[in-house]
C-alpha cells in the first residue's frame, strides 16, 4: 500500500539545481564514536494546515537523524532567527546566528497544505559555507507528511556520507490481533508509526517476506486449515496462492531478482528448501536430506544459501553453493542456532542462538569465521532481519509471556524499541530501500 | 427481509455485515492511501461506499474468516494426546497403548479418518517449530501405519508453537504443548 507506485507520487522536484552540491563526505558513516555533526532543525513555515506540521516535520526528521549516532540535533531553545517564508526566496539564513549555537547545519521547511494535500519544501544549508547541500519539494497527502520527511532525512544523510539512508523503509511481522487468537500480518514503518494491518483472516498468519520491490510480501497462512504460502500484491490487496506441493510451507527469502521464492516445504514430514518459481510453476529442491531444513535465507548475489539443518543432532546454520553439493556449518556456538538473515553486502549472517539457556543474535561470516554475539538482552533475542543498508538488525525480544520489536545496530553499540503494542508479535522482515 | 427469515437467519446476515463492513474499512485506508493525486480526494464515505460494494461478492472472505477462526480453536477429541521430548519426534513407549486404541478405531470403522496435529512447545523459533510438528505428526502416522492403519486415513498437519495447550512458560506446560493430537473427521 505504502510502497505502491501510486503513493510514492510525492512528486519530487529538484531545486536549484546548481547550488545542490554533490555528495561530500562530511562524516565517515564507518567511524562510530567520531565526531557528530551538530545539526539545528528550526520549526517549519506553514501555511493553510495544522499549526502542529510546523514541530512535527523536523520531528520526524530529528528522530531519523538521532538513529545514525552522527548528528547532535541542538535543542529549539538555543535558536536564535525563526524561519519564514521569505527564507525560501531571496532572504539568506542569518548563518552567523546559527554558527553561534553551534550549528554546522540547518534544515528549514515550508508547508503548504490546501485541503487534505500539502507540499513540502525542505532545504538542508551548511551553516559554514552558507550554502544549500540538498533541496527538495515534495507533494501528496497530508497524512503521508511522516513519509515525506523520512525522504528528506535519507537525503540529509546522504548529503553528509554519501551512503543512502533507510528511513523510509518498514518492517513487517506478525502478531496476535486484539480479538482472536490468531496470528495476522502488519506493517510498521521504521520510526514506530504507521501500524498498518496487512491480513484479516483470523487464523495463523506467520513469516511476512517482502519482495526485492517491496511490492509484495510472501507469507505463511492457515486460512484453509494447513500451512500454505500466499503472496500478498501490497498495493492491490489481492493474495495469491504460491504453491501447492508439499505440506507445511514457509518462505524463506525472495532470490535478488525477484523472479522466485526460497521456501521451506515439507513432504512425508521431511522438510527441506526448495526454489519455487513466481512466473511458472517449477519447483526444484536446493537441500535436502534426511533431517529437518528450514529457513532459507539467500545471499544478494543470489549465489548462496543459509539455512537451518539438524543434521548433526540440533539445529545449526549451514551455507551452501546453489547448485554445488557443498555445504558447510557456520554456526559454532550455542546447542540451538536458527533464524539466519543474510546481510545486503553479502559479508555476513545473523542469526539465533541459544547460549546458557538463552537466546542472543550472533553474527557470523559466511566461511565460518568470525563469529560474535551482537545483540543479547534480559530475555530471548530471537529473528534477526537486517536492513537494506546492512547496519541494523530488527530482532524480537521474549521475556516471560511478553514480547516487543527492538532494533539494534550491528557493532552492538545501539538498540531501541520498534513496537510493543500487540500480543506475540514476531518473525520480523525489514523491507528493502524503495 | 425480516419477515422471510427467522432470528437466526437475522444475525447471521447481520455479521456478514459487520464483516463486509470491517472488510470496506480495511479497503478503505488501502485506497486512499494510493489516491495521490491532487484534486481526486474524495470524501471518506463516498470511498467507503464504493468499497463495500466492491466487497459484496466475497462471500468466500466470509467463510475464510469462519475457518480461519476454527484453526485457531482447540478441535474436541475422543483420543488422548501423545507426548514429545524436547525437540525430538519419535513415538514414547507411554504413548503406544493410546496409538492402539487410535489404530483399532480406524480398523473397525472403515471410511473414517483421524487428522493428525503435531505440535511444539514455545521454546526456539516459529519456522523450526513448523517443521519439528511436521515430523512429530508424521512419526505418529508411521506408527499408526505400522499398526496396520491405511495411510489414506491420516492426513497430517502441523501447527508448530501456534497452538499452546497451556500458554505457560513453565516446564509442565512445555511438556504438555509437545504433543500430537487426533481429531477425528
Amino acid at each position: 500500500m505504502i510502497r505502491s507506485a501510486g503513493t510514492l507520487i510525492l512528486s519530487l522536484l529538484l531545486l536549484l539545481v546548481p547550488s545542490v552540491s554533490g555528495a561530500v563526505l562530511y562524516i565517515d558513516i564507518n567511524a562510530p564514536g567520531g565526531k557528530r555533526m551538530p545539526i539545528s532543525l528550526p520549526d517549519f513555515v506553514v501555511t493553510g494546515g495544522d499549526a502542529a506540521l510546523a514541530r512535527d516535520l523536523p520531528g520526524v526528521i530529528g528522530g531519523d537523524l538521532a538513529m545514525t549516532s552522527l548528528f547532535d540535533v541542538i535543542p529549539r531553545q538555543a535558536y536564535l532567527e525563526r524561519i519564514v517564508p521569505e527564507h525560501f526566496l531571496a532572504r539568506p539564513l542569518s548563518f552567523p546566528d546559527w554558527k553561534m549555537i553551534g550549528a554546522e547545519a540547518v534544515v528549514i521547511g515550508k508547508v503548504e497544505v490546501r485541503g487534505d494535500q500539502m507540499a513540502v519544501e525542505m532545504r538542508l544549508y551548511d551553516a559554514n559555507l552558507g550554502n544549500m547541500m540538498a533541496g527538495k519539494k515534495f507533494s501528496g497527502p497530508v497524512r503521508r507528511f511522516r513519509k515525506m520527511a523520512h525522504e528528506f532525512s535519507n537525503e540529509v544523510l546522504y548529503a553528509f556520507t554519501g551512503v543512502r539512508g533507510i528511513f523510509d523503509t518498514e518492517i513487517a511481522f506478525s502478531a496476535r490481533p486484539k480479538k482472536g487468537r490468531g496470528k495476522e500480518i502488519y506493517v510498521i514503518g521504521l520510526d514506530g508509526r504507521e501500524l498498518r494491518q496487512v491480513t484479516d483472516n483470523r487464523s495463523f498468519n506467520l513469516f511476512p517476506r517482502w519482495s526485492p520491490d517491496a511490492k509484495l510480501l510472501a507469507y505463511t497462512s492457515y486460512r484453509t486449515g494447513v500451512p500454505q504460502i500466499y503472496m500478498r500484491d501490497l498495493a492491490g490487496g489481492t493474495d495469491r496462492l504460491v504453491v501447492r506441493h508439499g505440506n507445511s510451507k514457509s518462505p524463506g527469502s525472495f532470490s535478488p531478482s525477484g523472479d522466485s521464492l526460497y521456501a521451506t516445504l515439507s513432504v512425508g514430514g521431511n522438510s527441506d528448501i526448495y526454489r519455487v518459481s513466481l512466473t511458472g510453476s517449477a519447483v526444484r529442491k536446493v537441500v535436502g536430506g534426511w533431517g529437518i531444513e528450514v529457513s532459507p535465507s539467500v545471499s544478494s548475489d543470489g549465489k548462496r544459501v543459509a539455512f537451518v539443518s539438524d543434521r548433526s543432532g540440533s539445529p545449526q546454520i549451514y551455507v551452501k553453493d546453489i547448485g554445488s553439493s557443498g555445504e558447510r556449518r557456520v554456526s559454532q556456538a550455542g546447542s540451538y542456532s536458527t533464524s539466519p538473515s543474510w546481510s545486503p553486502a553479502g559479508d555476513l549472517i545473523a542469526f539465533t542462538s541459544l547460549e546458557k539457556g538463552r537466546y542472543a543474535i550472533y553474527t557470523v561470516r559466511p566461511d565460518g569465521s568470525d563469529q560474535r554475539l551482537v545483540i543479547s538482552d534480559d530475555g530471548s533475542c530471537i529473528d534477526p532481519s537486517f536492513s537494506p543498508d546492512g547496519r541494523y538488525l530488527v530482532y524480537t525480544l521474549q521475556k516471560r509471556g511478553y514480547s516487543e520489536l527492538k532494533i539494534g545496530s550491528v557493532d552492538g553499540q545501539w538498540r531501541r524499541g520498534l513496537f510493543r503494542g500487540l500480543q506475540a508479535v514476531g518473525s520480523p522482515s525489514w523491507s528493502p530501500r524503495q | 427481509m425480516k419477515s422471510s427469515v427467522g432470528g437466526k437467519r437475522v444475525l447471521g446476515a447481520l455479521s456478514v455485515l459487520l464483516l463486509l463492513f470491517a472488510v470496506g474499512c480495511g479497503k478503505k485506508e488501502m485506497v486512499k492511501s494510493t489516491d495521490s493525486a491532487p484534486g481526486m480526494a474524495s470524501p471518506s464515505g463516498e470511498t467507503q461506499e464504493q468499497i463495500v460494494s466492491e466487497t459484496l461478492p466475497s462471500q468466500t472472505a466470509m467463510a475464510e474468516a469462519e475457518a480461519g477462526v476454527a484453526v485457531t480453536m482447540e478441535r474436541p477429541s475422543e483420543f488422548s494426546d501423545i507426548h514429545f521430548d524436547y525437540d525430538k519426534s519419535f513415538v514414547r513407549e507411554d504413548d503406544k497403548l493410546t496409538l492402539r486404541e487410535v489404530a483399532d478405531y480406524l480398523k473397525a470403522n472403515p471410511g473414517a479418518s483421524i487428522l493428525i496435529e503435531g505440535h511444539c512447545d514455545e521454546r526456539g523459533t516459529a519456522e523450526y517449530n513448523i517443521a519439528l510438528g511436521e515430523r512429530r505428526a508424521e512419526s505418529t502416522k508411521s506408527y499408526l501405519v505400522s499398526l496396520g492403519v491405511t495411510p489414506g486415513d491420516l492426513p497430517t498437519v502441523s501447527f508448530g508453537e501456534e497452538k499452546p495447550l497451556d500458554p505457560g512458560p513453565s516446564e509442565a506446560a512445555w511438556a504438555k504443548n509437545r504433543r500430537a493430537h487426533f481429531v477425528l473427521r
